[in-house]
C-alpha cells in the first residue's frame, strides 16, 4: 500500500483533486460555435411571410379553379366549327384514320353511324386520291369525314355534319364558280365552309399560301360538284 | 438578442464547463454538445439570471440538468437493456459504465478512479474540490440541502480512496 494513502486525509485528497486531476480545456472551435449560435440570424423582412403565404394561397386556388374553368372557345359559330374540324384533321394527320374502308362498301355503315347520307360522293380522281371515310363526333353532332390525298401529298379532310346553327360568315366568302364558300383559317390550316341544306360542310387542308389557295379552290370545285350530303334521319 | 456583457461573462467559464462536461460524458464530442446546449439555454434564459448571484454555479446547474435530462438517460439505457436489469433494480448511485474505445484516455489513477465514481459523487467532488465552489453553491447546482452535499463529499472521498487503494495494490 502506498505511503501516500496511509495518510490520505481529506485534506490530502482535496489537494490531489485540485492539483493533480487533469483539466480539459475547451477546444477553440467550441467558443466560435457558441458565439455563432448565439448571434441573431438575419431577420427576414416583416412583409415576406404574409406575401409568401398569400402567393401560396393564390397558387392553390388557381390549381383548384383552373380545371373547372370553361375552355376558351370562339363565340362565332363558324369559327367554332372550323376549330373542331381542324382538330379532327390534325388528328388524322398525326394518327391516321380510324376505320379505313373502300367508300362504296362503307357507305351504308357510315350513314348508319353518322346520320349523314351521301347520294353522291366524290371518290377521287387523277388529282385527289380517296384515302378513307369514317364517322366523327364534333360539336355534339355525329358527322362523316372523308380523307383525300393530292398528288403532292397534301391531306384534305371533308367533313359533313348537321349544323343548323351554322351561319357561313359573309366577309370570308369567296366566289368559286356558282358557289360562295367562306375561307376560314385556324391554327395554320385553311377550311372552306359552306352549307347544303342543314348540313354544314367543311374541306380542310394545310394549303394556306396564295398558290396553294388556287389549288385548294380547284379541290373545292371537285368535291362540291360531286358530293351531296343529306340528313339520313 | 443576448446581452453582450452577459455573453462575455458566461464565456469566461467555458473551460470550467467543458472540463466538467468531459468528466460527466467522458467523450469529447458529447462534451462539446453538452457545453453548446448549456450555453444556448443560458443565453435563451439569461433574463432569469439574477445579477449578483454566482453565474458560474448557475451555468454548472444548467449543464448538469441538461446532462441528466439527455445524456445520462442515453448512457444508462443501453447497459440496462443489454443486461436485462429491471428499472426498479437500478441503484440511485449507480456506477458509471465501463469504458469503451471512444472514451477519453485516463492519464492518472486519480482520473481513472474519478471516472469510476457514480455521477453524484463525481459532480460533488468536481464542483467542491476541483472548481472550489462553496457548499451552498454546490447544493444549489445539485438541488439538495447543504448537509446532503457534505455527506456526499464524505462518501465520495471514501469511495475514491478505496478505488485509489485498489489501483495501488495492483
Amino acid at each position: 500500500m502506498s505511503e501516500r494513502f496511509d495518510e490520505s486525509s481529506d485534506e490530502m485528497l482535496s489537494r490531489r483533486l485540485a492539483g493533480e486531476l487533469p483539466r480539459y480545456a475547451a477546444p477553440a472551435h467550441l467558443r466560435v460555435t457558441i458565439v455563432d449560435a448565439a448571434a441573431p440570424s438575419a431577420r427576414r423582412p416583416a412583409w415576406l411571410a404574409p406575401l409568401l403565404s398569400a402567393a401560396a394561397t393564390v397558387m392553390v386556388l388557381a390549381l383548384a379553379v383552373v380545371p373547372v374553368l370553361p375552355r376558351i372557345v370562339p363565340s362565332e359559330p363558324a369559327q367554332r366549327y372550323v376549330r373542331a374540324v381542324v382538330s379532327e384533321h390534325s388528328r388524322t394527320l398525326m394518327w391516321g384514320a380510324r376505320h379505313g374502308e373502300i367508300l362504296p362498301t362503307a357507305l351504308p355503315w357510315l350513314t348508319q353511324e353518322s346520320g349523314i347520307a351521301l347520294p353522291k360522293v366524290f371518290v377521287g380522281d387523277d388529282r385527289l386520291e380517296f384515302i378513307t371515310a369514317e364517322p366523327v363526333y364534333l360539336e355534339r353532332q355525329r358527322g362523316i369525314a372523308i380523307h383525300y390525298r393530292d398528288v403532292d401529298g397534301h391531306i384534305l379532310t371533308y367533313i359533313a355534319l348537321p349544323a343548323p346553327g351554322l351561319t357561313v360568315p359573309d366577309p370570308a366568302r369567296v366566289q368559286i364558280d356558282r358557289w360562295r364558300p367562306a375561307l376560314v383559317r385556324d391554327s395554320g390550316f385553311a377550311a372552306w365552309v359552306w352549307k347544303q341544306g342543314d348540313v354544314g360542310c367543311f374541306l380542310v387542308s394545310g394549303m394556306v399560301s396564295a398558290d396553294d389557295i388556287e389549288r385548294f379552290k380547284e379541290y373545292f370545285r371537285r368535291v362540291r360538284s360531286t358530293t351531296e350530303p343529306v340528313l339520313a334521319y | 438578442m443576448v446581452d453582450p456583457d452577459f455573453q462575455r461573462q458566461a464565456l469566461g467559464h467555458l473551460d470550467a464547463l467543458y472540463n466538467f462536461a468531459m468528466y460527466l460524458t467522458r467523450r469529447p464530442p458529447d462534451a462539446d454538445d453538452l457545453v453548446q446546449e448549456t450555453y444556448l439555454r443560458a443565453f435563451r434564459f439569461s433574463h432569469r439570471f439574477q445579477p449578483g448571484t454566482h453565474l458560474r454555479a448557475w451555468l454548472f446547474q444548467i449543464l448538469r440538468n441538461t446532462f441528466l435530462t439527455f445524456y445520462r438517460v442515453r448512457e444508462r439505457e443501453a447497459p440496462i437493456a443489454e443486461e436485462g436489469v429491471p428499472e426498479w433494480d437500478v441503484p440511485m448511485f449507480h456506477h458509471a459504465p465501463d469504458d469503451d474505445g471512444t472514451a477519453m484516455d485516463s492519464h492518472t489513477d486519480l482520473e481513472r478512479a474519478m471516472r469510476r465514481l457514480p455521477e453524484e459523487f463525481r459532480t460533488v467532488l468536481l464542483l467542491a474540490e476541483v472548481e472550489g465552489l462553496p457548499l451552498e453553491e454546490v447544493a444549489r447546482v445539485m438541488a439538495c440541502p447543504v448537509g446532503t452535499v457534505k455527506s456526499r463529499i464524505f462518501r465520495a472521498k471514501e469511495r475514491l480512496r478505496g478505488l485509489l487503494r485498489d489501483y495501488e495494490t495492483r
